[in-house]
């Protein structure tokens, strides 16, 4: 009997065992790989150095993904290195995964692209290496402002964290077939060839305007001009960054995160002009709705044009093409028509200095513009402070941001690129967003952690101010009369962040 | 007579009463559900292609892209590992609350009543409260990432919820074990050949219930699996795309229909598991 017990307990002891033996680890992260390739990226790029192959894991965005450009890099990039016994390999995690939540433990990847804000914030916490920037291939031709997005400063000394590829900031999506028949004859004032309503805002919300008054369905819920989430800020930042607001001070140099911009210059009269383009919308722009079916809105007509990000352009165009399939055409007669009509413009370059977007634009003379000024952000690649293959996650990192790959991230996404000889080649749209980053007219967000407070308070307050007209309409008092109105709000914005970073943080 | 006929409106009234709630109820849980099911045949894959409620055109488009377009969302992938971690979870699982109701219900033993009472204390607390120590401990036994990791945990875990199958095997009288002993069968043939036969109601409903749960959960799996290849069905539909609506809904369809079935096919066994669980305490 006890024989018999003894025997159930081994056999119940080996079958926990077998089932544990096969818990042991084979994530193939950066740490696991460093432990077989023994003591590489000690200064060199050549492998391990036993004869092991090096795997570096390599996070790219879930868009480069889809389109094929992150596969094409990959093949390239191992192709070049096969003799050098590396191979860059798809990290496989979710776009947005946590470096400082999985890094530590040896979870994340070894080189990874993010925008330059969150970049910027895992490396103030030393999570991402500082690079030597002189020695990569894109130094010479990627302008000061676009390092500067991955730039540090410790103790009066100067870190760059990151590679830039290309620049991220708030575009104008249209149909070209939904522009109206007679736009060069009643929408072309100066007869440039432009019509007013993409060169300043007030001929934008002019058309807007007469879009709603035109709208042909009973509800009047058919037909809009412009449309964007107005609590935004990335997105509806031109209305207050335009007129004098910024979000950091500097101080000596440094960003100063105590001196809070938002109620700077004339911030007011930027605010004063949310409030009246919210008129022409629905009230999904009060919150995300607009983000969310902008893609579907502008490919049925029902948007004239939308806000969006470059990088966005593939999921336009995808609804676009689907729309289209829908009408009948084939799928190759689809995609060449949506290819055709889809067009990605920069914001209207001009915008009331007074915030009075009703004002007819024939009758303004030039100092009652103020150039419009977009928030924006780098995108590019950092190498993780986990990795094991320090050397080989850089040279992946160089070969990544030469012409040709940058190139070809340009013909198959359709970004903006940081190199100046890839934006001279690759179209107007991308020059143009290139020439903007270079004279300033796009605003780079910060790079710093306390980013990341900006966003809710902002929000609150936006979405706030454009739900004003809403009130009006449903009967209500409204919040924001006058420009005093628009101050308060913006203080309030500039308290609640301050309160976030520096009173509640701690 | 009077009263008579008073009786049969009043019974009358209160049948059509009871019915019209029943049918406002069912069509408050019924229509959610409807609503997913219409939205994952839709054409364009758009929430915000609706006219009022309902798609405007329909397709299995949804259904196609689901298991065919698998370079950035692996669905069947998912599904698979979904299966592979509810069925080991729900196999293991159940071997341990059985084991563990079986012997808090037959056998005396010191500490048993503490046993008992920390059991039930403990299992009042929510799961999610020790994941950071759950990631931790994962971590240091190199368990991140391993599907193998999620089967541990729902099966470490599972037998904290032992009252029920307790509740049953105490309705099994006395008696029977007593003449199996005298007959020389020793605890493990007791258990075999008595218990495990009596017990088929709650064995199905243990077997489901530990199923249902791997099979649907999100956080734990969230929290250990970081490689894309590995996801459950339910972590990877919550990465989906804002623009995958229609995707999304087919997912969270298709997920349902095997527990559906599961349900249906077993419900005979369910119920008197249920219900005979609920007997003693």
């Amino acid at each position: 009997m006890r024989k018999q017990k003894r025997y159930q307990a081994a056999a119940l002891a080996l079958a926990l065992a077998a089932a544990l033996s096969g818990c042991g680890s084979s994530g193939g992260t950066s740490a696991d790989s460093g432990q077989s390739a023994n003591g590489a990226g000690q200064g060199t790029a050549q492998g391990s150095g036993n004869g092991e192959t090096v795997v570096l894991h390599v996070l790219e965005n879930d868009t480069a993904k889809s389109v094929g450009y992150f596969q094409e890099l990959l093949d390239a990039f191992n192709a070049e290195y096969a003799d050098q016994g590396i191979q860059a390999v798809d990290a496989n995690m979710d776009e947005f995964t946590n470096l400082a939540e999985n890094g530590p433990y040896g979870y994340g990847p070894d080189v990874l692209y993010q925008a330059n804000d969150k970049l910027m914030t895992y490396a103030e916490d030393k999570h991402i290496l500082a690079l030597d920037i002189e020695s990569f291939d894109c130094y010479e031709c990627t302008p000061q402002a676009a390092w500067d997005a991955f730039r540090m400063t410790i103790d009066g000394q100067t870190y760059y964290c990151g590679v830039p590829v290309n620049i991220q900031e708030p575009m104008l999506f249209y149909r070209e077939d939904r522009m109206p028949q007679d736009w060069q004859t009643e929408w072309d004032d100066d007869q440039n060839g432009v019509p007013d309503f993409f060169e300043n805002w007030n001929d934008l919300y002019a058309y807007s305007k007469y879009l709603r008054d035109t709208d042909p369905s009973p509800g009047k819920d058919s037909q809009y001009g412009f449309m964007a989430s107005l609590n935004n800020l990335y997105l509806a930042s031109p209305f207050m960054l335009s007129h004098g607001a910024y979000i950091f001070g500097e101080k000596d140099g440094v960003l100063d995160t105590e001196d809070i911009g938002f109620a700077a210059g004339d911030a007011a009269n930027g605010l004063s002009a949310l409030r009246q383009f919210a008129a022409l919308m629905n009230e999904g722009c009060i919150d995300d709705t607009i983000t969310l079916n902008r893609y579907e809105k502008l490919a049925d007509g029902s948007y004239f044009c939308t806000v969006s990000t470059p990088d966005t352009r593939s999921l336009f165009m995808d609804r676009l093409a689907g729309k289209y399939r829908e009408e009948g055409l084939s799928e190759e007669e689809a995609d060449a028509k949506a290819e055709e009509n889809l067009k990605m413009i920069e914001l209207p370059a001009k915008m009331p200095a007074d915030g009075d977007l009703s004002r007819d634009s024939a009758q303004m003379s030039d100092g009652d513009w103020v150039n419009t000024i977009v928030m924006g952000g780098v995108n590019g690649y950092g190498v993780s402070s986990y990795t094991q293959h320090r050397q080989e996650s850089i040279e992946f990192v160089n070969f990544a941001t030469k012409y040709d790959m940058i190139k070809k991230r340009v013909d198959m996404l359709g970004i903006a690129p940081t190199r100046s000889d890839v934006a001279e080649v690759s179209g107007d749209t991308a020059a143009r967003i290139f020439t903007s980053l270079s004279e300033g007219r796009i605003y780079l967000m910060p790079s710093v952690k306390a980013v990341d407070q900006i966003w809710t308070p902002s929000q609150t307050v936006m979405g706030d101010v454009a739900k004003d007209p809403f009130r009006e309409k449903a009967g209500e008092t409204p919040k924001y009369k006058d420009e005093q109105d628009m101050k308060n709000a913006l203080e309030t914005i500039n308290r609640n962040i301050y309160d976030a970073i520096h009173t509640l943080a701690k | 007579m009077r009263r008579k006929r008073y009786f049969r409106k009043a019974v009358l009234a209160d049948t059509v009463v009871t019915y019209l709630v029943l049918v406002v109820v069912c069509f408050l849980f019924f229509f959610p559900v409807l609503w997913l099911v219409l939205a994952s045949f839709s054409n364009t894959g758009s929430i915000y292609d609706l006219a009022g409620f309902f798609p405007s055109s329909f397709s299995l488009n949804g259904y196609k892209t689901l298991f065919t377009d698998t370079r950035m969302y692996d669905y069947p992938n998912w599904l698979k590992n979904t299966l592979f971690v509810s069925v080991f979870s729900s196999l293991i699982g159940t071997t341990l609350v059985i084991l563990t109701a079986y012997t808090i219900s037959r056998f005396q033993f010191s500490g048993r009543k503490l046993l008992m009472k920390s059991t039930l204390v403990l299992s009042m607390f929510p799961s999610f409260m020790g994941m950071t120590a759950v990631y931790l401990l994962m971590v240091n036994f190199g368990l991140i990432n391993q599907l193998w990791s999620l089967v541990l945990i729902y099966s470490a875990g599972a037998p904290m919820g032992y009252l029920v199958q307790k509740g049953y095997f105490d309705t099994i009288s006395g008696s029977i074990y007593e003449a199996a002993r005298l007959d020389g069968a020793n605890n493990f043939k007791v258990f075999l050949r008595i218990t495990l036969p009596l017990s088929k109601p709650m064995l199905v409903y243990t077997a489901l219930t530990q199923f249902a749960w791997p099979w649907s959960d999100f956080i734990l799996p969230n929290l250990l699996l970081k490689n894309k290849d590995l996801w459950t069905v339910a972590v990877g539909l919550m990465h989906l795309d804002e623009t995958e609506f229609t995707r999304f809904a087919a997912g969270a369809i298709f997920i349902a229909v095997p527990i559906v079935i599961l349900y249906f096919a077993l419900s005979g066994f369910l119920v008197t598991g249920i219900s005979a669980g609920a007997d003693k305490g």
